[in-house]
């Protein structure tokens, strides 16, 4: 397989050694190359190398924000006395997102092998996998391959005879959609409710329990394997500049064949759907995409062709997001669709911010009014300014996610909100 | 310094500032719910917007720090309705009761719904409704006002320290809980309503009487403990209705006892009339008849004079001008609560501010309940542990401090000796020894491992002794101290400008009276004694109840069954069954008066209450007694008096003048030249006994409040309590037991508790304990009587 063989063999990176039955054990793995250029890692390689690879690679976080990865590592302080803490969010609760679930529940040592790499770079002692509370088999795959990992000597004391020792602890989360923000993941790590923190400062400089802390998602963790073995020039030259390497889109809704697939940078939204996802159940262009998780802004037919891509995405209007394409094509109801994202975004906000707790509780209630027939002009105006000044004025992005939404909505299908509105119905 | 630019002004502000307290700093109003300047930041009420020149978004500002040549805007069209919005957003649930809600007229929701609100909210969906819960006696709960943001959570686990309110549930179902069995923990409760920005918090006791703008403000200080806050009393014509704590005061908050023995003011316990007692019935008269009948009792006689340290330190003085025109040979006594009276190597008084002491290096309290006993200064231990500086600790019982004290060692209070010495050589072996240690080390037989605690506590730069009343009231208190003194001495902690000898003292203004009293002072106990042996004709008490109060209750009861007793002051207490005559004194909050606190800080009150009834204030009470019995009268006018307080006391020289008064401390006396030995006691009893100050009971005018009673029975412990296995040794555990002392036998409850040390009766309720409180020794019999 790819990561073991020839660089320009390789297709997909996170996904390369998934339709591979029982990949999740260490001794398949271990068939297919998984640990392989490890020791090399370890004997070879040292922070500033490591930092440097992932930086030339142009790898962005696969998260949801793009923030560049070897960035986010050079900015941890060295010599604090303190330890550093690498944390895995695997919280994957972003609407419409499922892919991070596949890399754990198909090929575990992808990412265990990952955050050792990550680990040694930042000189972590422990690691944790912060979970979703509904991955249980998920937890349950990743806690075995991680047993087998300490039993190999991958893990733990001296790895590998190497001199580096790392722990690994898969945590789960209680279901709260706003533990995927990191700063929320820590406090709830820390046995505390998950409210975000307000930054600065920033984690990498006080994280968990006060201490240095990089937090990656598992897409971005999974990349790190073959950056090292290829080389950060190789990730770079996939896709296309400042938007390098394969990135996976978990696709849903309106499509033939719904699923996660891993593709390169830069293939068109369009390409997505029709050659890999059978195309769109009713039609010839989708009425809403929205490219990057339920909380970016929403995408029309106009920008079938946009490219899948940071910059790109934000050009549109949108963003990249975690890659959670939710396509609905000419059937679907948008103001459902909005309130139906606003009751999420209302259960899910965590309440500390004022904007968030009451206006996400506001637009819930004026959605179900308008969808049921029950709203007047007054209520397009106040939904207008409650999402409006929601967005950019609480600690996290919560609020921006539950205004988009509803100011796409309004935006791009308002002659269909005000058909439901109560003079109209009548 | 970082400087800035707040609206096109330049300013500079020290490095780390948030751009709020910069705008503080400078006069530039900025709208908050959140912040609070002793609390964390929560950031969360986003009131506080503002926006800042190359940033995409408005910042909250109590979270941003400033940075060099930062160009921020406050006021912009942009965001006032940014403020607008958050108004409405806050106001969805917000029920606008505010015609019957007390905290209107002095509401920040209010006044900010005014100024940056929209004339008309749009919420046209369902309201929520929260359900209250009870937090106890001095805080009421209206959870529907709440705009939750968190300040009484923060309140609750960073000054506090009891983390009993907490945040359940999350988006607009949140919830700000109480998480209490019958009150809030916290002895510094009574300052959440103040804190809470809405009317979801509000004081229990002064709920639905008043308004705002109804109350008339008299500045005043609190004497209630020797920290002697600045506080507010707040009264409606001849009603008092609050007493709050004062802005920009030293410190932030005042505690649940100076805050609600406000009632006691008006309480049935005070005295306003003069009264004599007529066939066994003490009934009103006449200023005339009680002093023409004091002047029976006490002309020519042979008195024992015992005031309180709290009458302001003009009182004192008058107390001490009494003395000298009619009883040059009488011995005074103001302390119930030490046994010895030989001067004190460092007298009472701190020689550090509470701010100094927060902030050094080491911290080490030496058996003081500092929770109970100086909740302020607790307080800010408390803080400092927070922010990872150590706080140690030795003393006879784990006393609850809801922080993590970093050292802590309990001991007996015969084993101080044992443990000074050993801190002793531990220091002599770092080379640091002062004149006399040897001698010291070689008067004590045994070493205590306590000391090794003390003993590390004083290599460090600077260390802060704080000394409380287990060494200030222990029979060998003043060898003690010396000890201590010594210890001090050798390791560099008694210079001048670095002085950590802090002897906590039992009430106001100690620094004046050891220096004013200094030679004519004895113990109380020493008084009752001479008293019961027939030494003395009379007592004359100023306002304090020995019988209710300090360590000498039954000699007090032994001297009063003896000779007959005159009582001046502004509450009878449990004392004026003896009294012959009472005298009615204004109490503090209705005089013009000096204070001074521990810390040495003077504070002139000058701007009283209205007093009730006859009563005068104090040097008025004295000056008349001499009048009537014949003396001289050596002053006439307060100006007068203020002159004689100089004379006695030349640090007090310019506290009547305003451009000086915040620059004088009053330093603690030094005592050099008694070389002091411990001496080890032997008597048959094995078991220590130590007794409980607690804020809720202790003071005449404490038990004279209904509210602060009600609190200290729901705060109360066992009324004795001995480690389990002392009994165990005993082959008993807990229940009804028999005590055995020098006064005799008598039966108690005994409960168990693992805080106390073994070897240790602790008398939780003094008072209740009764006669306990007199002894310092006792033994446990099996069974009940």
């Amino acid at each position: 397989m790819a990561i073991s063989s020839d660089p320009r063999q390789v297709k997909q990176i996170c996904f390369d050694r998934i339709d591979i039955p029982h990949v999740n054990t260490l001794k398949v793995a271990r068939e297919h190359g998984a640990y392989e250029f490890l020791p090399t890692v370890l004997k070879d390689f040292d922070t500033a190398r490591i930092i440097d690879e992932v930086k030339t690679s142009g790898l962005r976080g696969r998260g949801g924000a793009g923030f560049p990865t070897g960035l986010k590592w050079s900015f941890v302080p060295r010599n604090t006395g303190k330890p550093t803490y690498l944390l895995c969010n695997a919280d994957e609760g972003e609407p419409g997102t499922f892919k991070d679930r596949d890399i754990m529940r198909f090929d575990p040592h992808l990412l265990i092998e990952g955050m050792i790499m990550a680990g040694f770079a930042l000189g972590v002692k422990d690691a944790y996998i912060y979970v979703r509370g509904e991955f249980l088999h998920e937890a349950q795959v990743m806690n075995a391959a991680i047993d087998e990992a300490y039993a190999a000597n991958l893990l733990g004391d001296d790895i590998l005879g190497s001199g580096y020792s790392m722990n690994l602890t898969v945590h789960r989360g209680a279901g709260a959609y706003i533990c995927g923000e990191e700063t929320a993941l820590i406090e709830s790590l820390e046995g505390k409710p998950g409210r975000p923190r307000f930054k600065p400062p920033f984690p990498a400089v006080e994280g968990f329990y006060g201490c240095p802390t990089v937090v990656n998602n598992v897409e971005t963790l999974a990349t790190v394997p073959a950056i090292l073995k290829f080389g950060g020039d190789w990730h770079a030259s996939i896709g296309i500049p400042n938007n390098t390497g394969c990135k996976i889109f978990s696709v849903s809704g309106h499509v033939n064949k719904p699923g996660n697939y891993e593709v390169p940078m830069g293939t068109s939204l369009k390409t997505l759907i029709e050659d890999y996802c059978g195309g769109l159940q009713h039609g010839s262009v989708p009425k809403v995409v929205i490219p990057g998780g339920s909380s970016t802004p929403w995408l029309t037919a106009e920008h079938y062709d946009t490219p899948l891509t940071y910059d790109a995405m934000m050009k549109a209007g949108s963003m990249l997001g975690s890659g959670a394409i939710i396509v609905m094509d000419e059937t679907a109801d948008v103001v459902a669709l909005s309130r139906r994202l606003a009751h999420f975004y209302a259960h899910e906000s965590c309440g500390q911010c004022t904007p968030c707790r009451e206006g996400t509780g506001w637009l819930k209630r004026i959605m179900n009014r308008v969808e049921s027939g029950q709203g007047t002009e007054e209520d397009i105006q106040v939904l207008g300014d409650a999402a409006t000044h929601m967005a950019g004025r609480t600690i996290c992005a919560l609020a921006d996610g539950a205004a988009a939404p509803i100011l796409s909505m309004l935006e791009h299908f308002p002659e269909e909100v005000r058909a439901r509105l109560v003079e109209k119905a009548a | 310094m970082t400087s800035l630019f707040i609206n096109d002004q330049e300013v500079e502000v020290t490095p780390g500032t948030s751009i709020l307290e910069a705008c503080r700093e400078n006069g530039v109003d900025v709208p908050y719910f959140c912040y609070h300047p002793e609390l964390s930041v929560a950031a969360n009420c986003r009131m506080c917007l503002v926006e800042i020149e190359g940033w995409k978004k408005p910042a909250a500002s109590c979270c941003t720090p400033v940075s060099e040549g930062m160009k921020v805007k406050t006021a912009t069209e942009s965001l006032e309705k940014d403020r607008q919005m958050v108004m409405e957003y806050l106001l969805i649930n917000h029920p606008l009761d505010c015609p019957v809600c007390d905290q209107g007229g002095g509401c920040k929701l209010q006044d900010y719904a005014i100024e940056h609100g929209a004339s008309k909210g749009r919420y046209a969906e369902p309201k929520r409704a929260v359900v209250n819960y009870d937090l106890g006696p001095f805080v009421n709960t209206c959870m529907t006002r709440c705009i939750h943001c968190t300040r009484c959570v923060r309140f609750a686990d960073e000054v506090a320290g009891t983390g009993d309110i907490g945040i359940l549930n999350r988006s607009d179902h949140m919830t700000i809980n109480g998480i209490v069995e019958e009150a809030l923990e916290s002895e510094l409760s009574g300052n959440l309503p103040d804190i809470c920005p809405v009317g979801a918090l509000l004081d229990k006791p002064s709920l639905d009487v008043s308004r705002p703008w109804e109350m008339t403000h008299h500045n005043s200080t609190c004497t209630q403990c020797p920290n002697g806050c600045d506080i507010q009393i707040e009264s409606r014509g001849d009603e008092i209705m609050r007493i709050q704590p004062v802005e920009g005061s030293p410190e932030p908050w005042i505690c649940d006892r100076g805050r609600y023995v406000y009632d006691s003011f008006r309480s049935d316990h005070r005295i306003l009339e003069p009264k004599v007692r007529r066939d066994g019935k003490l009934e009103s008269a006449d200023w005339g008849e009680a002093f023409s009948r004091t002047s029976e009792l006490l002309k020519g006689k042979k008195v024992g004079i015992l005031f309180s340290p709290y009458w302001s330190v003009e009182g004192q003085t008058s107390i001490r001008l009494m003395r000298d025109a009619l009883f040059p040979d009488a011995r005074v006594a103001y302390d119930l609560h030490r046994r010895d009276m030989r001067a004190f190597a460092f007298e009472e008084g701190l020689s550090m501010t509470t701010a100094q002491i927060a902030d050094a290096d080491q911290v080490v309290v030496l058996g003081c309940d500092l929770r109970q006993r100086l909740p302020l200064l607790m307080q800010r231990l408390r803080k400092r542990g927070n922010a990872g500086k150590p706080v140690s600790r030795i003393g006879a019982m784990n006393y609850r401090t809801n922080m993590d004290i970093s050292n802590d060692a309990i001991i007996r209070p015969r084993d101080w000796p044992a443990v000074i010495a050993r801190a002793m050589e531990q220091v002599a072996q770092m080379g640091k020894t002062a004149a006399g240690f040897d001698a010291w080390v070689g008067a004590v037989d045994g070493r205590h491992e306590a000391g090794k605690l003390l003993a590390d506590a004083l290599m460090s730069d600077s260390c802060a002794l704080l000394v409380g009343e287990e060494v200030r009231g222990h029979a060998d208190a003043a060898a003690l101290i010396y000890g201590l003194d010594l210890l001090m001495r050798a390791c560099g902690h008694a210079e001048a400008d670095n002085d950590g000898r802090n002897l906590i003292p039992e009430g106001m203004n100690t620094q004046v009276l050891s220096a004013t009293f200094g030679d004519v002072r004895v113990s109380a106990g020493e008084l009752f004694a001479a008293a019961s042996a027939g030494e003395l004709d009379a007592l004359i008490l100023v306002g304090s109840d020995p019988v209710g109060d300090g360590l000498f209750p039954s000699a007090a009861k032994a001297a009063l069954a003896r000779v007959p007793l005159v009582q001046v002051g502004a509450v009878s207490g449990q004392i004026s069954e003896y009294a012959a005559v009472q005298l009615p004194a204004a109490a503090y909050a209705e005089i013009e008066g000096t204070f001074v606190n521990m810390e040495g800080r003077i504070r002139v009150a000058g701007n009283p209450i209205k007093s009730l009834g006859q009563e005068r204030p104090l040097w008025k009470v004295m000056m008349r007694m001499v009048q009537v019995m014949g003396g001289e009268v050596p002053v006439v006018n307060l100006d007068e008096l203020r002159q004689a307080t100089r004379e006695r006391m030349p640090a007090l020289a310019g506290a009547w003048d305003a451009s000086e008064q915040d620059s004088i401390l009053v330093a603690p006396g030094r005592n050099k030249g008694n070389e002091l030995l411990p001496v080890s006691v032997s008597d048959s009893f094995e078991l220590d006994v130590v007794s409980r100050y607690s804020l809720y009971r202790e003071g005449m005018w404490a038990r004279a409040s209904d509210l602060l009673s009600e609190a200290g029975n729901i705060h109360a412990m066992d009324d004795v309590l001995v480690h389990p296995d002392t009994l165990a040794k005993a082959g008993l555990s807990a229940g009804e037991h028999t005590v055995h002392t020098f006064l005799g036998e008598a039966s108690y409850y005994i409960g168990v508790r693992d805080d106390v040390s073994p070897g240790v009766l602790f008398v939780a309720k003094r008072g209740v304990g009764g006669d306990l409180s007199d002894v310092s020794a006792a033994s446990i019999k099996g069974g009940s009587q």
